[in-house]
């Protein structure tokens, strides 16, 4: 299953502002403007002006806030969203309650109390953003992420992704009827379930963010087979450019 | 671009529902009376069982399914208790005893349910499922065909080790109901490859059969972990694999791809 572009002309456009320019783009405005975002609870608010908001929303990185302010225009990013801005692309830092800029560690620390998956959930998302993947919650189809080639204004995305750890094997999906309803949910929405197996090598992995290189990650499709409509000996690969 | 434009069509809801088409279709429920019942074909095979095999021997064959059942071995076709209720079942083939009386169903029934010769309920299902399509399905580890001449030493492993025989022509059936018999034993719930599936093909040759489409795993407790999962891969050399599994009759099946996502412009 290729990408289904929205419309004619879409794929035209996202040819022509590709992701990965978007996103140097938005690092560089930023860094320039030495943006903080705010912790609060499982988010990080983050103020912008109108250069970046246009830039975060081609990029799918956070969700605006409607507000009066006229000034600044506010986003809300999570915690995968806001790591890899900070860590992984260093354009934005992050401040606690008490305002003071929190290091990378102390960060890292502060998320896995509030959400003990994280260091997996960041490893996929950041698997998927390096290779300029738009990625975002997947938490409506049932999914953690939901991965698109481009805007999804204009394209659908492609896979549902689930995160799976290593040693936490099948928890998410025991048994038989888990899977049946993850992929029923997914073939519903047009996306293939996309697992990502996130392997750590060592053991006190999560103690620091410097750790996630030597974290890996393996990807599988899971799809159902119709015998009654698939004609394997047919299949045609074809090089996509998306 | 306005701003709301943007947000708004970033939100998940701009993905619209697609429905796919349903392929379960709603189950007929029979009255009793209704149920339809199959004919007995005029040119009906005959088998004879062999008990020692845990197979049957056909000993006349009528239609063209021959070219795409049983295995050859030393000029004569041999066929796996699925093959025999599948045919049995659609009034294809009549299964004989060393009297040369018929064996009715029931009694071919009872030999699924004992496991005999490394059959199972569940994988007879799958068999029939697939073989109603016209998929063309061989037992995983056995070959379509071993020429007449050929001496061939099989290793046949008891429980009391392993013992050399050289036999013609009936040592590859001894270390095929030998190896049936290990499947049998082994434990349900372990995750094995049963079957090589080859698309459906009138051309099918069981001298030259190509590669299966698939080798299929039946899974009946859970589904594998990535670590089965691999370890499968790894024995089928290259062939592609897939999984199913029945429940309440009906069959589902799943592959589990390794894929590298594209690096994206």
């Amino acid at each position: 299953m290729g990408p289904r572009w929205k419309g004619k002309g879409s794929e035209a456009k996202a040819l022509a502002v590709p992701i990965s320019r978007s996103i140097l783009d938005l690092q560089a405005s930023l860094i320039e403007s030495n943006s903080h975002g705010m912790l609060s609870g499982c988010s990080v608010v983050l103020a912008s002006n109108a250069e970046q908001t246009d830039l975060l929303n081609q990029t799918c990185f956070g969700r605006p806030i409607i507000t009066v302010d006229k000034d600044k225009q506010w986003f809300q990013l999570t915690f995968e969203e806001a790591f890899y801005l900070c860590f992984s692309l260093r354009c934005i830092n992050i401040v606690g309650g008490d305002n003071s800029v929190k290091t990378k560690d102390q960060l890292w620390e502060y998320m896995i109390s509030k959400k003990p998956s994280f260091p997996t959930f960041f490893k996929a998302y950041s698997h998927l953003r390096i290779k300029n993947w738009v990625v975002r919650s997947g938490c409506q189809y049932g999914v953690d992420f939901v991965a698109y080639c481009h805007h999804p204004s204009l394209v659908h995305s492609e896979y549902g992704v689930m995160v799976f750890s290593e040693g936490n094997g099948n928890d998410r999906l025991r048994v038989w009827s888990d899977f049946q309803c993850t992929l029923r949910l997914c073939g519903s929405v047009a996306k293939t379930l996309l697992i990502l197996h996130v392997n750590k090598t060592c053991e006190n992995a999560i103690a620091s963010p410097s750790y996630l290189d030597g974290y890996s990650v393996e990807e599988r499709t899971i799809t159902r087979w119709n015998p009654e409509r698939c004609r394997e000996d047919q299949v045609i690969v074809e090089t996509r450019k998306f | 671009m306005e701003i709301e434009e943007w947000a708004a069509s970033s939100g998940g809801s701009s993905d619209s529902e697609v429905t796919a088409p349903d392929s379960d279709s709603e189950e007929n429920c029979y009255a009793y009376g209704d149920l339809p019942k199959l004919q007995f074909r005029k040119d009906t095979s005959k088998a004879c069982w062999k008990e020692e095999l845990g197979m049957a021997e056909i000993v006349s064959n009528k239609g063209r399914m021959w070219t795409t059942t049983g295995i050859a071995r030393g000029g004569k076709i041999y066929i796996f208790l699925e093959d025999i209720l599948f045919l049995a079942e659609i009034g294809a083939l009549h299964l004989l005893d060393d009297e040369d009386k018929c064996i009715p169903l029931e009694d071919i029934y009872k030999k699924v349910a004992e496991g005999v010769g490394g059959s199972s309920w569940e994988s007879f299902e799958v068999y029939r499922h697939l073989k109603s399509l016209g998929y063309i399905i061989k037992r995983h580890g056995v070959c379509w065909s071993v020429k007449r001449d050929k001496r061939v030493p099989a290793f046949v492993e008891g429980e009391s080790g392993s013992q050399r025989i050289i036999n013609n022509g009936n040592a590859d059936l001894s270390s095929i109901t030998a190896t049936t018999e290990l499947f049998s034993a082994m434990q349900i719930t372990e995750l094995r490859p049963v079957f090589d599936v080859y698309p459906p093909n009138s051309k099918f040759r069981k001298s030259n059969p190509g590669n299966p489409i698939f080798v299929l795993c039946i899974s009946t407790g859970s589904p594998p972990t990535k670590k089965q999962v691999e370890d499968l891969e790894g024995k089928c050399d290259g062939v592609s694999l897939k999984f199913c599994y029945v429940e309440h009759g009906r069959v589902s099946f799943f592959s589990f791809n390794q894929i590298e996502l594209p690096v994206l412009p």
